[in-house]
């Protein structure tokens, strides 16, 4: 999509980090299947790293950002439905972000097991699925509603106070 | 299936119950299936049919209006309010419109494969009445957005062409018994040229701009791209229009040309949009999608093969299968195995707890199904076509009857997972 407001776009920005790492994420996962990825494999090792800390960070901060400063905006002026759709969203995925995230971590630092790859690979294959789709309507729904939701007084504020804190 | 506290900004505003789009949704699988019957039982009559009423006639329309204007008519209601960020002013009008509409299919479809004017007309009269709601309900919508003004003027475009094939269909439906029109032939495919690339056209490729970046999650085409495909659009509809009306075969093939040249620039412009997409993966619906642009390019050359008057007698009906069953029910069939679980998914999340994943609320099995056996129908019809073989036709429309079930199968396995998910939440 394309947009005129500034948050709108550090968001598209945003979306854009992070399908690089699930789209990552779901190329290893559809090489591995059942297998264990060999983490000695540069290629791994990179997603793996990427997920353990992108995901992470990437959701949290975007996150916050909207249901503290765009949701609340949007109740204000009587958009509920949004807000809780997308909180309800962020809350199945935040968990399954830190799993993922976690478990790369310790994947990095041990490797895959036959135990621990399984669950691994359900949490991402979750994520990556529940990830798109959330994309798909902030990309469609959300952002263009920015256009008129925020004026270009409070498009600089807001934008800068992301930039900034996405140092 | 309503949501009291559902998706899409204002929710309650621009997300409609789900009994609305789902009905649309719904029926317009089991005309799928209808569609594809009729066809079978019309076998011996497709190879050379050039128009007139039998069952040809009944399984186009099952397919034209029973599927086609169908989903067109569901997905506006729910995809153009969010488009344009303007809510629908009431909902009963759209279930008004889909109980005009729904006996007006079956009985227009009826009449026309029992040859029975009366059912014809009667049919006509409530497809003509569901219509005009559905374009007054999506012209105070338009008349209202005020963004994203390429989709909007698409939209206009395709109201335009649904008042001129509308309007063309009853006249030809009560010439029938009348007897009035000098030139009915070229007035028929003057309809089906309106109805397939101008209504459905400008549908396609106006939301099309906005459905394709979203699910490919890419950026928007370039505006300029959308007006261009826009403009040769329309001048095409328009020269075909008055060379339908006035005679003018010159007007035909400049109709021709531009169209020719919109298409170029809506393949130029999925192709920018998918080159620059973020999700590499595309999926099952994309393979339907991107085979049923083959298949439109595919139709326009065989449409300047009829128009020149060259190649066998068989070679109207291919031109007709290509567009209709190749082209723009590959297309929307690719879509709606999209849009289905994507729509659930915001029904199904509105009250507390986690919402679903989308995969929980399709299923992959009969989508396979669906395509093996969708293009195994294709591949086979165009051959009987060709070969002018019966048989051949009866096998390929076989297999589209078992890739229709299958499809339909999974439209009532989202339902029925919508209705366990909001019951258990």
């Amino acid at each position: 999509m394309s947009f005129t407001r500034r948050t709108a776009e550090l968001l598209h920005e945003d979306h854009q980090a992070t399908i690089i790492v699930i789209e990552a994420l779901d190329q290893l996962i559809a090489k591995a299947r059942r297998k264990a990825p060999d983490v000695a494999d540069p290629q791994v090792r990179k997603t793996l790293l990427s997920a353990s800390t992108a995901i992470e960070d990437e959701i949290s901060n975007h996150f916050a950002f909207e249901e503290e400063e765009l949701f609340t905006r949007l109740e204000d002026m009587g958009d509920v439905g949004i807000g809780a759709h997308l909180r309800s969203e962020h809350a199945a995925l935040l968990p399954l972000g830190q799993e993922v995230a976690s478990g790369a971590r310790e994947a990095l630092q041990s490797g895959f097991s036959d135990s621990s790859w399984p669950p691994f690979r359900n949490a991402a294959a979750e994520l990556i699925e529940r990830m798109f789709s959330h994309i798909q309507k902030e990309e469609m729904a959300l952002l263009p509603a920015l256009e008129d939701l925020l004026d270009a007084e409070t498009d600089m504020e807001l934008s800068s106070a992301y930039a900034a804190s996405h140092g | 299936m309503t949501s009291p506290n559902s998706f899409l900004g204002g929710a309650q505003d621009r997300l409609l119950p789900a009994s609305i789009p789902f009905r649309f949704f719904l029926t317009a699988a089991v005309f799928h299936v209808l569609a594809w019957i009729t066809l079978f039982l019309a076998a011996n009559q497709l190879a050379w049919y050039t128009g007139g009423p039998g069952r040809v006639l009944a399984s186009l329309h099952l397919v034209t209006l029973g599927v086609f204007a169908m989903t067109a008519i569901g997905a506006s209601y729910q995809l153009l309010p969010v488009v344009t960020r303007r809510p629908l002013l009431r909902d009963w009008p759209a279930r008004l419109s889909f109980w005009l509409f729904l006996p007006g299919v079956l009985g227009l479809a009826w009449g026309m494969g029992a040859v029975s004017p009366l059912l014809m007309q009667g049919g006509a009269i409530l497809v003509g009445a569901g219509l005009a709601v559905f374009g007054a309900l999506t012209a105070d919508n338009l008349r209202r957005a005020g963004s994203l003004p390429v989709v909007a003027a698409h939209g206009w475009g395709a109201l335009a062409a649904l008042v001129g094939f509308a309007g063309l269909g009853i006249l030809l439906v009560w010439d029938m018994t009348g007897g009035f029109l000098a030139n009915r032939a070229t007035l028929a495919l003057t309809h089906m040229v309106l109805a397939s690339y101008g209504f459905m056209g400008l549908l396609v490729l106006g939301l099309g701009l906005v459905l394709i970046p979203m699910f490919a999650l890419s950026r928007a085409a370039p505006k300029r791209l959308g007006w261009a495909q826009l403009a040769l659009a329309g001048l095409a509809l328009t020269a075909y229009f008055v060379g339908g009306i006035s005679g003018a075969a010159p007007l035909r093939w400049l109709a021709l040309l531009a169209g020719s040249m919109a298409i170029a620039v809506y393949f130029w412009t999925m192709r920018l949009v998918l080159a620059g997409r973020m999700r590499k993966r595309l999926g099952l619906s994309f393979l339907l999608i991107r085979a049923s642009w083959g298949f439109l390019a595919l139709s326009l050359g065989l449409g300047g093969l009829v128009l020149a008057g060259v190649g066998g007698p068989s070679l109207p009906a291919l031109f007709g299968f290509t567009l209709i069953a190749g082209w723009l029910l590959t297309f929307l069939l690719g879509i709606l195995q999209r849009i289905l679980p994507f729509l659930a998914s915001m029904h199904a999340s509105g009250k507390s707890g986690l919402p679903p994943p989308l995969s929980s609320l399709t299923a992959e099995v009969p989508l396979r199904i669906h395509a093996v056996f969708h293009f195994a129908a294709l591949v086979t019809c165009a051959g009987g076509i060709l070969l002018d073989m019966t048989l051949l036709v009866q096998i390929g429309a076989a297999l589209g009857v078992v890739g229709a079930l299958a499809f339909l199968g999974f439209a009532v396995n989202v339902v029925l997972k919508l209705r366990l998910e909001q019951q258990t939440t």
